[in-house]
């Protein structure tokens, strides 16, 4: 009865009452949700206007262009104290990238290597291991960052007395020394190999893939690249009479000098950074080669494929689906958490940027703005590659 | 013996007899401690080397830590000088610690009134305490009080001072909700009724119908009510203002209320970012997205300098409240993401289910998926309870002092200073533990909800 009465009285008009109707309810909720959004907004916007009237701040970005007119203990683009404000936003930038790209190294490392102990068929090895995830876990990070600052590096001896390895590397309280390499005249040719061989390499890859999806036909092409890699730069270099000098720091009256140095506070950081992350990072490399069941290694051997091979070309890929989301998302929070430089003094984007330069020049609002847009593209960026990915890896199924 | 008179009589069965090999030497035991070490110690040469290495690292570790935190200790001293004259670096300073540590517990709360943070936290234990009693029946409604009226009567514990008409009614229902708590706890467990059954029994209401026993069980509540309301009128506090909480017991009260928070917010997060209407989406998501691509700290700064400058002129916003504001949308943005997750493992037959069971929209998410998705989530919603206790060390960049600043306080105390890594040591411990329990009552609770799925 019902159903014939629905089908025939559809096209004229809906039965139930016009409240009860989705569509009218869908968009009376969304108007209603607009009018908050847009009441909130009105209000925080007003007030700011007014606040600013007050106490005399200005919103614009005119600023950029004025003279900072305060220094940096750490820049690794060139930094002058005159130098605009614009310069000092590239600056921080520069440092927590450059924090952000050394610790995703250190971490990746250590990482794999715990999670790799964390499966060791060696109970203790296996423990030790999980006591490291589970103690450095769940303690935190800026408690640790703090910890390796004031409890480790700034106790380290005077650099009169620093610890050293080889005349060549230094530990002190001014930081860590190790030699800087100086590019001579010609290098640039070693390095343009580099790039050739780099290059080419890919290339015969490529070609190798192609090759074995038509005939079937292996190419050992990695480790060919790999060699080449290695010995077309290293053949340039010797060849064109090793251009390339080694600045060895040496003390000289209180402090070294020459070298690279990498100061306690970005030691500090970059160490704590590095450990907290690699316990996350061995969780998920643990997790993601165990998600791969051992009938895949069974099938593998069934098959006749070698052992050597069952690792890269099995359980790898598999396991590689798995691990990789998760990792970079890792990167991601290793490159948000840097900005707990500001807790030691490292000068990174938030400490001279959202710190220092704002209470410098009162600009809340711009700066504020600047930085978080700063962290939103990397963020956004990436999980924008990181849903492409997601795309192409993921598991065809029906 | 019979078999060598057997051979030497019958030369021509000699061939025949059957001779056994001698036995192979019984295999390494597998069972026992023996067993187990060959397995798991010393099945092979890289690997004993492995063991051994594993256990040098172990013995060196332990040998330090404890030649350092307890055999070279010092344990008495008035300051790090004598400390350090008496044992130098190689032993443990710990005097400093525990002469700061009421300031690491209660940060600098006045020394009078630390009883009532003490008190505060118990009335939180009284609380939750029927929620693991057996017998008790209303597990649901205790629990959402404690999350939803405990911090009524908590906020006054704590910050005590002027209370308005509108404050007093809310530490009132706090009172009643304590006293509601632990006499429905007496009589369930007593009487299998809930108190306000009882109640209308007591009054003489057993016989009547259903209708006039709920009257009376609200008209005892109402009572209860009255009576915490003139026992709060008559209660007075002193005001601690929250520029002295600090310790211990602030990071308690930031993390408490960030956890409190985020939970139903995230829900109500992941809700909009699922949600059919485009406009309800595209806010969730972009609030979503916003909060979870910057650190924590630049939310912490931004709010810091940004929401007085949101709020009228008059309205004052102490230190405390910004950095709560800050971490609760923080918070609730990542749980928005986790709760997410749960709701897209959930199979849409369940969704379907639900509908063809005529259930509307608010029904079927109470009742039939939130249900599901929050069990299958359990672990990474504590994993992000244990984030957000770990964060609240940031509110120590924006000038709070919370466990961290208060510990770094004891190094720049002028007769302990340089004093850094034991009190790091100590609240490491503390930071430690907490996190710990945590994630081992997660295991434990997701271990107890997945008895069903066990075979």
């Amino acid at each position: 009865m019902a159903i014939t009465e629905s089908t025939s009285v559809r096209t004229s008009k809906p039965t139930s009452s016009f409240i009860n109707n989705e569509t009218v309810r869908s968009v009376f909720y969304q108007i209603l949700t607009l009018a908050c959004v847009l009441g909130l907004g009105w209000y925080l916007v007003s007030n700011t206007i007014e606040n600013m009237s007050t106490r005399g701040m200005s919103a614009g970005f005119d600023f950029l262009d004025a003279s900072a007119g305060f220094g940096i203990s750490f820049t690794l683009i060139p930094y002058r104290e005159g130098d605009s404000y614009f310069r000092v936003f590239q600056v921080g930038i520069a440092n927590t990238l450059l924090v952000a790209a050394i610790g995703i190294v250190f971490a990746t490392l250590i990482g794999l290597f715990v999670g790799l102990a964390r499966m060791s068929s060696n109970w203790l090895i296996r423990t030790i291991a999980r006591w490291y995830v589970e103690v450095l876990r769940n303690t935190p990070l800026l408690l640790q960052i703090i910890a390796w600052y004031f409890g480790v590096f700034t106790l380290l001896p005077r650099p009169r007395d620093s610890l050293g390895w080889g005349e060549m590397f230094f530990l002190n309280n001014r930081g860590f020394y190790f030699p800087a390499p100086v590019a001579g005249d010609g290098f640039g040719v070693t390095l343009a190999a580099f790039a050739l061989a780099l290059a080419g390499a890919a290339g015969l890859i490529w070609w190798a893939r192609k090759r074995q999806e038509a005939t079937g036909k292996h190419f050992p092409a990695i480790s060919v690249g790999i060699a080449a890699v290695i010995a077309l730069p290293l053949l340039v270099f010797l060849v064109s009479g090793r251009p390339l000098d080694w600045e060895i720091p040496a003390l000289q009256g209180f402090n070294f000098r020459g070298g690279v140095n990498v100061p306690p506070s970005l030691a500090a950081l970059i160490l704590a950074l590095s450990i907290y992350t690699s316990c996350f990072i061995a969780e998920i490399v643990r997790s993601g080669i165990q998600s791969v069941s051992h009938g895949q290694t069974e099938a593998a051997r069934a098959l006749g494929v070698k052992p050597s091979w069952t690792m890269r070309l099995i359980i790898l890929p598999q396991a590689l689906r798995v691990i990789i989301p998760p990792l970079i998302s890792q990167y991601l929070n290793l490159t948000k958490n840097s900005s707990l430089a500001i807790a030691i003094g490292f000068p990174d984007l938030v400490s001279v940027w959202m710190n220092t330069s704002l209470n410098q020049s009162g600009r809340a609002i711009p700066i504020v703005a600047m930085t978080m847009a700063f962290y939103c593209i990397v963020s956004l960026t990436v999980s924008f590659a990181m849903n492409r990915y997601n795309q192409r890896i993921l598991l065809k199924e029906r | 013996m019979s078999d060598s008179t057997l051979v030497t009589t019958d030369e021509a069965s000699k061939a025949l007899v059957f001779k056994p090999k001698p036995p192979r030497p019984a295999p390494p035991s597998t069972v026992g401690v023996a067993g187990w070490m060959r397995a798991n110690l010393f099945s092979s040469v890289p690997n004993t080397l492995l063991t051994i290495l594993g256990a040098y690292l172990v013995y060196s570790f332990f040998s330090m830590l404890i030649n350092w935190a307890l055999i070279n200790a010092v344990w008495e001293a008035d300051n790090r000088r004598e400390c350090l004259d008496l044992v130098g670096r190689s032993g443990a300073c710990w005097p400093g610690v525990v002469e700061w540590l009421p300031n690491l517990i209660y940060g600098l709360y006045p020394k009078d009134q630390v009883w009532r943070i003490n008190f505060g936290f118990l009335a939180l234990i009284a609380w939750a305490v029927p929620l693991w009693l057996p017998g008790v029946r209303s597990k649901v409604a205790i629990g959402l009080s404690a999350v939803l009226i405990y911090p009524f009567l908590a906020s006054y514990f704590f910050m005590g001072g002027e209370k308005g008409v509108i404050w007093t009614l809310l530490i009132a229902l706090g009172v009643t909700g304590f006293v509601w708590v632990w006499l429905t706890t007496i009589t369930e467990m007593r009487y299998g009724l809930p108190f306000t059954r009882v109640m209308a029994g007591i009054l003489g209401a057993s016989g009547k119908p259903e209708e006039a026993q709920r009257s009376y069980g609200r008209a005892s509540m109402g009572a209860l009510f009255l009576i915490s309301l003139i026992v709060v009128t008559q209660w007075e506090l002193p005001e601690v203002q929250t520029r002295f909480w600090g310790g211990l017991f602030l990071t308690l009260v930031i993390s408490g209320i960030g956890i409190t928070f985020s939970l139903p917010a995230g829900v109500l997060l992941a809700l909009g970012r699922r949600s059919k209407m485009p406009l309800i989406s595209l806010l969730s998501t972009t609030f979503i997205e916003l909060f979870r691509s910057v650190p924590l700290i630049t939310i912490l700064f931004m709010f810091n300098t940004m929401l007085p400058l949101f709020l009228p002129v008059d309205v004052e916003v102490n230190q405390l409240l910004r950095a709560i504001v800050a971490v609760c949308l923080f918070a609730a943005a990542y749980m928005a993401e986790v709760i997410r997750g749960g709701l897209q493992a959930i199979p849409k037959g369940q969704y379907e289910a639900a509908d063809a069971m005529g259930l509307g929209y608010w029904q079927s998410i109470t009742l039939i998926i939130m249900p599901q998705a929050l069990k299958i989530m359990i672990p990474t919603i504590v994993g992000n309870f244990i984030g957000l206790f770990k964060d609240t060390t940031l509110v120590s960049i924006i000038g709070l002092f919370d466990l961290l600043s208060m510990s770094r306080a004891v190094g720049e105390d002028s007769r302990w200073l340089g004093l850094f890594i034991e009190p790091f040591f100590f609240i490491t411990l503390i930071y430690f533990l907490f996190c710990f329990l945590m994630s081992q009552y997660s295991i434990n609770l997701e271990r107890r909800l997945a008895a069903g799925a066990r075979r």
